[in-house]
């Protein structure tokens, strides 16, 4: 009986090992009587003359066909270009790499590939399905259908929609997808552009203040957040999933407490919407002309490591110097006697927040009424 | 008097007792159906409602037609749809219970049943089974009696009351021009994305379909929706959810053509009903005669 079992087992593992569970169907009907191969027996044999040791397999899935590789997903190409139909539509950029980090949440590669051969090789679909849909030939979709069905039901299920333009892409058109990938990222890879709103108003069960005020754009585009910083938990279906959109609950208070850990109540929590974030209003100092384009990180270093800087210009200016300063950019180009002048003749200890002053060489003249050079016209 | 009415209800009953044997008899002249013939499969799990087999459709049989982009237009789902004049096939949309939050879309068309009662109803002989599958129609043999209408148990043919002269009983014609006589595939089939619907011989779309409920038997109901309906039809469904939630008809195995032709052509067989039913005239006139004169 031990022998039996040992048998069985072994017979089943070679089967295994040949990556086929092939039932071959040599039917009555298509009796191989006369030896010669006809369309039917090369849907499964390459050679003209297969043997039962030397079977020459076409290298396809069929009925029970297994699955064997172990590749990482990384190991496969990263964008496929299907292209087909490239007299009707653009070609289809299929984003391989994007598709494959997503199926790493979801079984992995046999999410979408179903075959691969002995030694871990899969196939390209069309290797198996054939373009062109044929009803002697019921048991596999075309390549059509293959696509289609592999696609669309992710896409349908999530999207909820079943635009064809998502992928095809009408010639003529500029392709729009390609530019807006947004290279920061979502779930570790990139990922189409979002279009989120400028600000959310959430209205919340906390009595003192139940209106809360978030800028979205603010976050992202004036704080430099990226979007894992905050969406770190978030999966898929958190945006894709549109149906139960109504029934989440944004975790504000442990997503945004990790940044406002200084911050009390009231700083979200209002009984009115609030304004965006403005910094003259919220910091007392006034963004001028040349301070409003400078990124925020610049004197602020990182959003999670938030530095309040001085307000004393050489503390962030330290190379202010005659030769290195050039200093029309502050709307008044030094003549000639003025250039080789150090800045603290004028600017009293540096201090260029206030005005500056001729006393130290001059007696009879004053600034403003005297002017070190030629004022540029604004 | 008594005795005459006793004498008449038996003369009655006797008469209704051959009817009735009369009519277990089985219609003989079926139409010889060709073994190869084709069909439809339709696999509703795969229907991503895109109506791209409505387009398709009305382009083909010269329908009026809309721009392919228009037909993305899914609220046209919020309701109902069936079959008219102009629109040979439409496809409805019902909530799918397996798909969280999806839909489980149905196409509606002529069934092309194997024994359809319209072809039955028909007393012209304008509607007919061709042997390959698909159910034919001659306008020019057509009295516009409407019988068809009446007896198809989908609902399926629809009269142009629009036109006074010339109305046409219309309905989906499988593509009979493309499919059998020039061996392309009908219109809704080429055009279908995801082949949702493939067309090929019935016999193999019924191992097809029962091969795709063996291998995934928590995917599908356990039932090939036409393949026993009505006699069997030659478009058939593959369904996740049960046939009678998303708008199919129960119906029993057997044609409704069956009963009433059985007892017709069983009547009429070898000129049998009317010799039967002038026996009994004679018969009744012969009682009737006999009383006047004893009277």
């Amino acid at each position: 009986m031990k022998k039996l079992y040992m048998l069985a087992a072994f017979i089943f593992t070679t089967t295994l090992i040949n990556g086929q569970l092939v039932k071959p169907n040599h039917s009555k009907d298509r009796t191989l009587a006369n030896s010669q191969m006809n369309d039917y027996c090369r849907t499964c044999h390459t050679c003209e003359n297969p043997t039962r040791f030397n079977p020459c397999f076409e290298q396809c899935a069929r009925h029970g066909a297994q699955f064997s590789s172990n590749k990482s997903f990384e190991a496969g190409p990263d964008i496929v270009i299907l292209d087909k139909l490239i007299k009707l539509y653009k070609p289809v950029i299929f984003s391989h790499k994007l598709h494959a980090s997503m199926s790493e949440m979801s079984g992995g590669c046999t999410h979408c590939h179903h075959y691969s051969d002995k030694s871990g090789e899969i196939p390209a679909c069309n290797k198996c399905h054939d373009e062109k849909a044929d009803f002697t030939n019921l048991n596999e979709p075309s390549l059509k259908g293959a696509y289609h069905r592999q696609c669309l039901g992710c896409h349908r299920e999530w999207g909820h929609e079943n635009a064809c333009q998502f992928c095809h892409q009408e010639i003529g058109l500029s392709d729009e997808r390609v530019s807006t990938y947004d290279k920061t990222d979502i779930v570790g890879v990139p990922h189409p552009l979002i279009k989120a709103e400028q600000k959310y108003v959430y209205q919340t069960p906390y009595k003192q203040g139940p209106v809360v005020t978030f800028h979205h754009t603010d976050h992202v585009d004036l704080f430099g957040l990226k979007c894992t910083d905050c969406h770190k938990g978030d999966n898929c279906s958190l945006c894709h999933d549109t149906v139960k959109r109504e029934e989440k609950v944004v975790k504000h208070v442990e997503t945004c407490g990790k940044c406002h850990t200084e911050d009390n109540c009231n700083f979200c929590h209002s009984t009115k919407e609030k304004p965006a974030f403005n910094h003259s209003i919220s910091t007392g100092f006034v963004l001028g002309h040349y301070h409003q384009d400078v990124d925020c990180n610049n004197c602020h270093q990182s959003v999670s490591n938030f530095v309040r800087p001085s307000t004393n210009c050489t503390d962030c200016h330290i190379h202010w110097a005659v030769g290195t300063f050039d200093h029309s950019v502050t709307g008044l180009t030094l003549n000639e006697y003025h250039e080789e002048e150090d800045c603290e003749n004028c600017h009293i200890d540096r201090d260029f927040r206030v005005e500056p002053t001729c006393d130290n060489c001059h007696d009879d003249i004053n600034y403003p009424e005297y002017i070190p050079g030629d004022r540029l016209s604004k | 008097m008594g005795i005459e009415r006793r004498e008449f209800l038996k003369t009655l009953a006797i008469a209704s007792g051959t009817l009735a044997g009369v009519s277990s008899l089985k219609a003989s002249d079926k139409a010889k159906l060709n073994p190869d013939r084709f069909g439809v499969l339709s696999d509703l799990t795969y229907c991503i409602g895109c109506r791209k087999c409505e387009w398709a459709c009305n382009e083909a049989n010269d329908l009026p037609n809309q721009p392919l982009d228009s037909f993305s237009d899914t609220s046209v789902f919020e309701q109902m749809r069936r079959p008219t004049s102009e629109k040979y096939t439409v496809v409805n949309s019902y909530a799918d219970k397996g798909l969280d939050g999806g839909a489980l879309n149905v196409k509606v068309q002529c069934m092309h049943c194997e024994n359809p009662p319209c072809v039955s109803a028909c007393i012209v002989g304008a509607l007919r089974k061709h042997p390959d599958g698909p159910v034919t129609y001659n306008a020019s043999a057509c009295i516009g009696c409407r019988y068809c209408i009446i007896t198809c148990p989908f609902q399926i043919p629809t009269y142009e009351y629009e036109k006074v002269l010339t109305p046409q009983v219309r309905k989906c014609t499988l593509c009979l021009e493309r499919t059998i006589e020039n061996e392309q595939l009908p219109a809704c089939v080429e055009v279908c994305p995801t082949e949702a619907i493939i067309f090929g011989h019935r016999e193999e779309l019924i191992d097809v379909a029962h091969e795709r409920i063996k291998k995934n038997p928590d995917k599908y109901i356990d039932h090939v929706y036409g393949e026993h309906e009505v006699g069997g039809t030659s478009w058939m469904y593959l369904s996740n959810q049960p046939f009678n939630e998303i708008g199919f008809p129960e119906l029993s195995d057997n044609s409704p053509a069956e009963l009433t032709e059985s007892i017709q052509h069983g009547i009429f067989k070898g000129f049998s009903g009317p010799i039967m039913l002038f026996s009994l005239l004679g018969i009744i006139m012969k009682v009737m005669k006999k009383e006047e004169e004893n009277e």
